[in-house]
């Protein structure tokens, strides 16, 4: 079943044009990588889809409805969060509190409304930042803080997550215990689209690939296909092979 | 490295280590005698507070022992006040009255983030509904009428600033606020065959009884606080100040900001309705010069700010101070020194106590108690 489909979408800011007529679709259970250079439109689609930013044209369905004119918190409560590429967790706030923000009810006669102890544990559980529940977000290594926002957006109970960048800044182990967690989290019946410049890091992770350059379709297809096609090589990698091999 | 930025650098020294001074001082470590006392004090008082904590620290925030003794303190305090204070009975009274206003600017400006230079309008508002009912409808009018009334129009007026206001940010939307109660003020004179201009309008005082006057005023604000201190400390209280931290991640937690930015403009000017009723049945009638003029809504923001943005309790502490040093402490000073001594006051706690003298306060308690919590 397609979870999320991403209909002609075009989003323009001004003369430049910065995604053209983009379509592709996201099945249930698979997770799907979106890659394509800096600057190829792809964080700009994660923003259209987001409702960060509005559409120019095009339209994006979310389990069959259609989801293009929502609000953002609509967006989320109907299933769909994003991780971003900055870290932006509430610096005032414990990594108990800013993971228990996303599990408040969007109602303000809810004065107690939020997740329990255990249950926001077991969202920190998760990405293994169960120990540092009490910590402040400014004290904790980068790697943490990554695993903060990622346990954020499960704590908002997803079916689809939009990882953008997930891997930037993490060391060799840090992305592999990353990608096993993502592994798990398909397992326990989580969609997902992940965004990254370099294929290397995807290339175990992913079902199916989506290349973006200048904001346009260029391929699609098995991760192995991707890597031996001709047309991302030349046009996309401009003689990077190393990036994807 | 240029003689300006060595200067800047030195400067920004001198700026730390002060700050460091005070944090010290406020903390046991560098206060023997301090520790000494409330070390067993802490220790008598922490059943009760354990208790306490049990059954309203969840709802009200959790306390040391310590720090309940200064809430009792400060509610018996303003409860036996007629007991022990007969002579200050009127500053009293006006101090509960700009501690409504404190809070109700908090919640706001202080939890949300929406820094208001114009709560003056409406408190003005309520005063002028009161004031023009009376004057125009009917003298005899009733309270049980004049006071919803008076605090449906403020709420309608601060939403009519924030609805248009919500998709403007920091200096944008306080410039709004600042302009709205500058056109306000001189709405009320050029609309002097209504308002009667400066002179204001007269208004029934609540009664003659001193005392009983401030329990109209103390109940109702000690009302407004513990609502507010319980929104604080709510979901409510904690999206607001995600909103002012960073609104964005209020959207992705799936909460609607705009939602509960205005619902923050109600909570915080309903009680700017209350305190603007009451003020004007204090003071027996509303004029410009004492409601509305721009001046009032500066000296809210300075009563938060001495007290401790986004604490509530904290800007009801900074009412008190602000009044009784306006009103009594400094009146030897004559008008002008008065004022000065204020201003400098406000200036003093925003470069070295940021987080303003009652938290500060509630802090130092919180430390000489432990790390029990």
């Amino acid at each position: 079943m397609t979870l999320l489909s991403v209909d002609g979408l075009a989003k323009q800011f001004g003369g430049l044009v910065a995604v053209d007529d983009l379509s592709f679709g996201v099945e249930s259970g698979e997770i799907l990588g979106l890659i394509g250079p800096n600057g190829s439109g792809k964080t700009t689609v994660f923003n259209c889809i987001m409702s960060i930013y509005a559409v120019t044209s095009g339209t994006v369905r979310f389990g069959g409805t259609d989801i293009t004119d929502d609000k953002t918190h609509q967006i989320v409560n109907r299933g769909l969060s994003r991780v971003s590429q900055e870290s932006n967790p509430i610096g005032s706030m414990t990594v108990r509190e800013n993971i228990e923000l996303f599990t408040f009810p969007n109602s303000v006669r809810s004065f107690d409304g939020g997740a329990s102890d255990e249950a926001i544990a077991s969202y920190a559980a998760r990405v293994d930042i169960e120990d540092a529940l009490d910590d402040d977000p400014g004290s904790l290594p980068h790697a943490d803080v990554r695993r903060l926002e990622i346990a954020k957006a499960l704590a908002t109970e997803p079916d689809l997550l939009l990882l953008d960048e997930p891997f930037a800044g993490l060391n060799q182990t840090e992305v592999r215990q990353l990608s096993e967690q993502f592994e798990s989290f398909r397992e326990q019946g989580i969609t997902m689209v992940v965004v990254d410049h370099n294929m290397r890091g995807l290339m175990d992770l992913v079902d199916r690939v989506v290349v973006l350059h200048n904001g346009q379709k260029l391929a699609a297809g098995d991760p192995a296909d991707i890597v031996g096609d001709e047309r991302v090589q030349d046009a996309y990698l401009a003689g990077e092979v190393s990036a994807v091999q | 490295m240029s003689d300006r930025e060595q200067t800047g650098r030195s400067i920004g020294r001198l700026v730390g280590r002060v700050e460091s001074v005070l944090r010290d001082s406020a903390l046991p470590q560098g206060a023997g005698v301090v520790g000494a006392v409330g070390q067993p004090a802490e220790r008598l008082l922490w059943p009760v507070a354990e208790r306490y904590n049990r059954t309203l620290g969840e709802r009200f925030g959790e306390v040391t022992g310590l720090q309940l003794l200064l809430l009792l303190l400060s509610f018996g305090g303003l409860v036996t006040a007629p007991l022990w204070g007969q002579d200050y009975l009127r500053p009293l009274t006006l101090g509960a009255v700009w501690a409504v206003f404190a809070m109700g600017w908090d919640i706001q400006s202080g939890y949300t983030g929406y820094i208001s230079f114009g709560h003056s309008a409406l408190s003005g508002a309520a005063g002028y509904t009161t004031g023009l009912l009376v004057l125009h409808l009917n003298p005899e009018l009733s309270l049980f009428v004049t006071v919803p009334l008076s605090i449906l129009a403020t709420t309608v007026l601060g939403l009519a600033i924030a609805v248009p206001s919500l998709r403007l940010r920091g200096p944008y939307f306080s410039l709004v606020t600042f302009v709205t109660v500058l056109l306000f003020y001189r709405l009320t004179k050029a609309l002097s065959h209504w308002t009667n201009g400066l002179r204001g309008i007269r208004v029934d005082v609540f009664t003659y009884d001193l005392t009983l006057q401030y329990y109209m005023v103390v109940v109702p604000m000690l009302a407004v606080a513990a609502t507010l201190t319980y929104v604080g400390r709510s979901d409510v209280g904690t999206v607001l100040v995600a909103i002012r931290e960073n609104e964005d991640a209020v959207s992705a937690a799936g909460v609607d900001p705009t939602k509960f930015k205005l619902w923050s403009f109600v909570l915080s000017a309903v009680p700017m309705g209350i305190g603007g009723v009451l003020l004007a049945h204090v003071n027996a009638g509303v004029d410009p010069q004492t409601f509305v003029i721009v001046d009032n809504s500066i000296q809210m923001i300075a009563m938060a700010v001495i007290g401790g943005m986004s604490s509530i309790l904290g800007p009801l502490g900074g009412a008190f101070l602000f009044v009784g040093l306006r009103d009594v402490f400094l009146v030897g000073l004559g008008e002008e020194l008065r004022w000065l001594a204020l201003w400098l006051l406000v200036l003093l706690v925003l470069v070295f106590a940021r987080d303003g003298l009652f938290r500060l306060l509630w802090r130092a308690l919180g430390a000489l108690g432990g790390d029990r919590r």
